[in-house]
């Protein structure tokens, strides 16, 4: 046992990879909802990119360490106390038996990753350690982490050299969000303002996904289409004139137009879009999407190889 | 069948456009089969694989899926598998039942035993795990998705829109109206065989109570 929750905060979750080969049997993709947020803390700790660790929503949360032992941090928290001292995010930091780990709202993004070397130990299911909580598999006995909670480690990993994250590659906590996105198979159904007018993230959000309301026109008829599969980044437009945008929990088939496609290498983005934050979308044809994919995952292949986005 | 159209689907994925029908699941087979795809999803017309560009670029992925869409195989033998569920209908279970029976200008028994008598087969699995597409509902009941979806149903509750029923095996947000509430569990994660339905399962239903 290295860690006990005092407190979980609003929602505090283990992830790890993103499950695939399952959405044909409606096992989402889970995993972390800023999967560059908990590599990059990983990385600190000397770990894969997606180990497990554990995924805080909106700061709030505290922990006790009972053994000496590394840790890192990064996303939308900057900072946290460690036993009332500041700690900055994006370092390798040493905790000492008996500290207390704290932290506060962040004041833009929502989600915090939270690291120590050889991961969190985790229920394994369908080749993924990751929390779906609607299920009830993964993670820790499937479910949120509770007060109660005595956390592991997952191996007995050597103690991880003292690591910065170099100050180019920290993501931005902002609460304006430039996204880029394709055209989904139903843009027919998209609105032609959208490019142009931003939207706002409403407080409808959770790990499954996030209301954009706009006030979009629809299309008479538009509101169903015959069920087809649906990946996270998925931009759908609802009957209501809202837009929703899908994250790693979501449903993977839906039939509600699914107008644009968050591309490949922005869906991170989407796990620090918080109620309030505005949205604007910029387009890409997916051979575009591709070009951006690659220029991304060249700037982060030195410091996080093996993140797959 | 002729090859099917191929489209993307946003910057990561590709449908191919199949029709409806039980080639869906064929093609599903036998494209998960290859080997090529992550994920490999069947809808109501079409099927859906997504890909990772950094090691299938777009352009190689879509000729690839369509060589392997050139050869569709013969629709997969959907065995005579059977299963009986029983659904409650009392006001907690079915909050959207007395509307939809009204605006189709049927008692709630008589709406109830339309769909009952229909026969019913799980048609497609997907939106989230174990949530089960059931098609064959007679088609002279009409019902649409809400407007607002809800943001929780509980686990076991039966959707509907016009020609099928929607079992969301697990508590969850929901878009379909709900009219009633399948009483035994759809999905068993410590399970080896966590689901209870599969596509092409016929269902008996019946109301508890």
């Amino acid at each position: 046992m290295v860690l006990a929750v005092v407190r979980p905060g609003l929602l505090a979750t283990i992830q790890g990879c993103a499950r695939q080969g399952l959405r044909h049997q409606g096992i989402p993709a889970s995993g972390p909802a800023d999967s560059l947020s908990m590599a990059l803390a990983n990385r600190l700790c000397g770990n894969a990119p997606d180990a497990s660790a554990i995924e805080i929503t909106f700061g709030g949360a505290e922990f006790a360490f009972n053994q000496d032992t590394a840790f890192s941090f990064a996303g939308a928290c900057a900072t946290a106390t460690l036993s009332a001292r500041p700690v900055p995010s994006h370092e390798t930091l040493q905790a000492m038996a008996g500290d207390r780990l704290a932290f506060a709202h962040p004041l833009a993004g929502v989600r915090t990753y939270l690291a120590i070397p050889g991961g969190f130990a985790a229920d394994l299911a369908f080749a993924s350690t990751s929390t779906f909580v609607p299920a009830a598999f993964g993670g820790h006995a499937g479910r949120a982490l509770l007060g109660t909670d005595t956390l592991s480690p997952a191996s007995v990993a050597p103690a991880p050299e003292r690591l910065v994250t170099p100050p180019a590659l920290r993501p931005a906590m902002k609460r304006a969000h430039a996204l880029r996105a394709a055209p989904g198979p139903d843009a027919a159904f998209l609105p032609d303002t959208i490019w142009a007018q931003p939207s706002q993230a409403t407080n409808r959000m959770d790990r499954t996904g996030i209301e954009l309301a706009g006030s979009w026109p629809v299309p008479e008829g538009g509101a169903h289409r015959p069920s087809a599969a649906l990946f996270p980044g998925a931009v759908q437009l609802t009957p209501s004139g809202n837009m929703f945008v899908l994250l790693p929990d979501a449903q993977t088939t839906g039939g509600y137009p699914h107008v644009l496609q968050v591309i490949r290498a922005d869906r991170h983005i989407l796990g620090q879009i918080a109620p309030g934050d505005r949205i604007t979308f910029l387009r890409r044809s997916a051979d575009e999407a591709y070009q951006d994919l690659k220029r991304k995952s060249k700037y982060l292949s030195d410091w996080l190889p093996g993140f797959a986005f | 069948m002729t090859a099917p159209e191929i489209v993307f689907v946003g910057d990561d994925a590709l449908a191919a456009k199949t029709g409806d029908g039980g080639v869906r699941n064929a093609l599903a087979a036998s494209l998960r089969a290859s080997g090529t795809w992550r994920d490999v999803v069947p809808g109501k017309q079409e099927v859906t694989v997504q890909f990772n560009p950094l090691t299938l670029p777009p352009a190689v992925a879509f000729e690839r899926l369509t060589e392997q869409c050139q050869f569709i195989p013969g629709d997969a033998d959907m065995s005579a598998r059977h299963v009986s569920l029983s659904m409650r209908a009392d006001e907690a279970s079915a909050p959207d039942l007395a509307r939809l029976a009204g605006e189709n200008g049927l008692s709630q028994s008589a709406f109830l035993q339309r769909i009952l008598a229909s026969p019913l087969t799980v048609d497609m699995m997907g939106f989230t795990a174990g949530f089960a597409y059931v098609a064959g509902v007679d088609p002279a009941l009409s019902a649409a998705r809400l407007d607002v979806p809800r943001q929780r149903v509980p686990a076991g509750s039966v959707g509907l829109i016009s020609g099928q029923l929607g079992l969301y095996a697990l508590a969850g947000p929901a878009g379909w109206p709900i009219i009633g509430r399948i009483a035994q569990p759809l999905f068993d994660a410590q399970s080896t065989a966590p689901f209870t339905l599969e596509a092409g399962m016929r269902i008996s239903l019946r109301i508890e109570g």
